[in-house]
């Protein structure tokens, strides 16, 4: 049993932001209904995967590794809503749901009818959780401006405080985190909302400016700025607060160890390890590690550099001092932690019946932990039966795929197959099916 | 005023950093959130930076900021006082150091042998946060923010390839926050479990894990289908252009061009300003082609940003529907003509250091749901509720 059990859920999304609430919802119980358009398709289907590249059109939408990510436990249902008769379906569906979930822009979500008030006059009590990049309010500066998760982070400042302080900024290239923090205030609100519905009646319109939400998680350097001016810059890895922090090379071709010594005692059983200049009453106190950190940096990345990562992070955890390999993802994979607690998955979909991997998630109830009931679905897969559960009838069903409102999954006949789950490294690591009831 | 919707619901707090940022926002939604703190005071009391004049253990503005709207009461680890206080929670949220020597009275009162925590009473929520889990071979290890980010497979993706792999935005501890996000969402489910059956659970959040779930985009699902080994690109990533940072007159702008349409106003914008009417061709609206010829494509792009301000490049990108961003400083977001208009500031009364513009809300909703107080006082509320349990 999961906590959502019996929770009506409908997402109207892209990307990632609505997506990853949404999964989570799915992973504890809820039922997902993604509503998805084949002529204005979800980017995570968009990214394909290379080794699929040539198959055919449609089922390279099935294909993203993106998609259990972002929709795993979804239901996946096909409504082209610049239709009108889309939209009416979509009314209801919306009119027998709990929640909405939609992170498509205001002016877009409005534009198809699906504004809060639409929402709310067929449905009153519904949990509307909007998540624009800049706010649901069409009087503010940024209202219709473009939001991508990774140009998010240079806006809210998390780009300009990434990398050394020599450098241009490193910036983070290569995730957005602006968009899993909207997503996991939308949670919140949603599980907050569930509240208030249960103690009121009412529902909720809730507006989630990714913008506002991520630059939340600066406070205390906007409260510095606010009282001094201080305006923070990069500084690598390092801390004013602890000494020595930073990545430091080992042996190998671009291995790297990750160290944090948090205290004066973590320091001395280190400095004890390294031996040599490592002793010196200049590192004993937190200020004088600060003040020569270059050149305990030197010290420390000349014992490393002999090593493995691994030894170099066993080493110090033995000594309580945290450590840990910097990781690529084959150095993931192969994580102790990843492979013991099963975090990565192999459950099959339709369109995968051989399964698709992918993350687990990181809630986890000790009595009710949520569980993968399949992989990502395929565009469409699901509409006969959600519109048969709103209540369609046949002949209903049958014009809305003959006018091309609606849709369900291409040639559903077909099947892919991840060239890599046979390999034995790849499965070494992963949770199968049979093993999720054993959780 | 009315209450927010977890009004009741008593929080007793006695984690760390790992926790702070979500507690926060539960505390505003109307959660009773108490921190249980040392003698000395929680250790976000003791976080530069500090306001100015500097005034004891109400000095830090991490405490400032994350403290707000909680109670203090002072009951350190191994005392009546906490244990008492524990009995009395619905929901504890506590770091969880599974050091065979620890002394576990400190993780949050109860605690089997090998230091995981055991709820107080049968309704009680109790959520661990550790490093990398409560389970598993690594489950003693110790972490930190930097820790999280490279056990995640993230922290090798950031930096420049001349220097060591760096920590995500490291003054601002963001894999903390959310940590702090999962747990709290975690204990909200676990709540609506217990309406159902009546018991409590013990919630295991692992660090690791949180910023694992932050990673697909360069994760290991994508790894296994293209074999593509993912290492630190500097600040463009690599999969087109124009994407990540260009410098600028002041600084740097941040472009996200995917989509034609986006390219062809991007085009069209550079050829206007800088002449260079080759970035025209149809054949670069396929992003591939355009990641083919990076170099032309980022010399192009720097052609038009060099000589002009990160603002005016916002502001005139997003007018002709490109996505475009400032790279911002913190001096930038407070003056940021849209936070200050969308009501994001507010001011924080705070009866030590005076009245400061903070953070509010970080979402909004049609509901009187938050409700905000400064950061308390340590022990200042030790009295009123030691007295009620």
């Amino acid at each position: 049993m999961g906590v959502l059990d019996g929770l009506s859920v409908v997402e109207l999304s892209i990307a990632i932001a609505a997506p990853s609430c949404c999964r989570a919802l799915a992973f504890h119980g809820a039922d997902v209904v993604k509503i998805e358009s084949r002529t204005n398709p979800d980017v995570a289907r968009l990214f394909g995967s290379a080794w699929a590249v040539g198959v055919d059109a449609a089922l390279y939408m099935d294909s993203s590794p993106y998609l259990p990510e972002m929709s795993a436990n979804k239901r996946s249902v096909g409504l082209e809503l610049k239709q009108r008769e889309a939209r009416d379906v979509a009314l209801t569906l919306l009119a027998r749901a709990d929640v909405f979930v939609t992170n498509y822009s205001t002016p877009a979500v409005c534009g198809l009818g699906l504004s809060y008030d639409d929402v709310a006059a067929v449905n009153p009590a519904i949990i509307y959780v909007a998540l624009p990049g800049f706010g649901s309010d069409p009087s503010q500066p940024y209202y219709e401006f473009l939001a991508w998760g990774p140009n998010l982070a240079p806006l809210v400042g998390l780009d300009e405080l990434t990398g050394y302080p020599d450098q241009v900024p490193a910036g983070i290239a290569t995730i957005a985190p602006p968009d899993y923090f909207a997503g996991l205030h939308a949670i919140a609100a949603v599980l907050t909302a569930l509240e208030h519905r249960d103690q009121t009646g009412q529902g909720s319109y809730v507006d989630i400016a990714q913008f506002e939400t991520t630059v939340s998680s600066l406070g205390p350097l906007l409260i510095d700025h606010a009282l001094t001016g201080n305006v923070p810059g990069r500084t690598g890895s390092r801390l004013s607060w602890l000494a020595p922090q930073g990545c430091y090379r080992c042996a190998g071709a671009e291995q790297w160890v990750a160290i944090t010594v948090a205290d004066d005692i973590g320091w001395c059983a280190f400095a004890g390890l390294l031996g040599g200049h490592a002793v010196d009453e200049r590192f004993a106190t937190l200020a004088g590690r600060v003040e020569h950190h270059d050149e305990i940096d030197a010290l420390i990345g000349e014992w490393t550099s002999a090593q493995s990562a691994t030894e170099v992070a066993e080493q110090l955890q033995g000594l309580g001092v945290a450590a840990c390999e910097v990781h690529d993802n084959l150095g993931v994979l192969h994580d102790p932690q990843v492979r013991d607690r099963h975090w990565f998955q192999l459950v099959e979909s339709k369109r995968f019946p051989d399964g698709d991997l992918f993350s687990g998630h990181p809630i986890r109830l000790g009595d009710q932990p949520g569980r993968w009931w399949r992989a990502g679905p395929s565009m469409g897969e699901d509409t006969m039966a959600v519109l048969a559960g709103a209540g369609l009838s046949g002949a209903a069903v049958e014009e809305l795929l003959r006018s091309g409102a609606s849709f369900t999954d291409a040639v559903p006949e077909e099947k892919l197959r991840r060239p890599y789950i046979d390999d034995p490294e790849v499965l070494a690591a992963v949770r199968f099916p049979q093993d999720a009831g054993a959780a | 005023m009315t209450a927010g919707p977890w009004s009741g619901v008593r929080v007793v707090e006695t984690s760390g950093l790992t926790s702070a940022y979500a507690t926060r926002m539960w505390a505003a939604l109307g959660a009773d959130v108490i921190v249980a703190e040392p003698t000395e005071g929680h250790v976000l009391r003791h976080l530069p930076p500090f306001a100015p004049g500097g005034h004891g253990t109400d000095a830090s503005l991490w405490w400032a900021f994350f403290g707000q709207g909680k109670r203090s009461v002072v009951a350190p680890p191994g005392s009546d006082e906490l244990a008492r206080l524990l009995a009395t929670a619905d929901v504890v949220i506590t770091d969880v150091d599974l050091d065979g020597d620890a002394d576990v009275d400190g993780v949050g009162g109860v605690a089997d042998g090998d230091g995981v925590p055991v709820p107080a009473h049968d309704g009680q929520v109790v959520v661990a946060i550790s490093p990398f889990g409560l389970t598993g071979p690594r489950r003693h290890w110790k972490g930190s923010e930097l820790v999280a980010w490279a056990s995640a497979g993230i922290g090798y993706t950031l930096g420049f390839p001349d220097r060591p792999p760096v920590c995500l935005a490291t003054p601002v501890q963001f894999a903390a926050h959310v940590t702090s996000l999962f747990a709290v969402n975690a204990a909200m489910l676990a709540r609506r479990g217990a309406r159902r059956t009546g018991r409590g659970q013990v919630v295991d959040i692992s660090m690791q894990e949180c910023c694992l779930a932050l990673a697909p985009e360069t994760g290991v699902a994508l790894y296994l289908d293209d074999r593509v080994h993912r290492s630190r690109p500097g600040n463009r990533r690599a999969v087109t252009r124009p994407w990540g940072l260009y410098p600028c007159a002041d600084g740097f702008v941040s472009f996200l061009i995917i989509q034609p349409a986006h390219w062809r106003a991007m085009a069209a914008w550079i050829a206007e300003e800088t002449g260079m009417e080759a970035v025209l061709d149809e054949v670069f609206l396929d992003m591939h082609v355009r990641w083919e010829v990076s170099d032309f494509i980022d010399d192009c792009t720097e052609q038009l940003t060099g000589p002009r301000t990160k603002l005016d490049l916002f502001i005139e990108g997003q007018r002709r529907g490109i996505p475009t961003t400032p790279v911002n400083t913190v001096a930038d977001l407070r003056k940021d003509p849209h936070l200050r208009s969308a009501g994001f500031w507010r001011d924080d009364e705070h009866p030590v250091l005076g009245t400061f513009s903070s953070p509010g809300a970080p979402f909004r909703v049609n509901h009187d749901w938050w409700h905000w107080a400064s950061a308390p006082s340590l022990g200042q509320h030790t009295d009123t509720v030691l007295a009620g349990v």
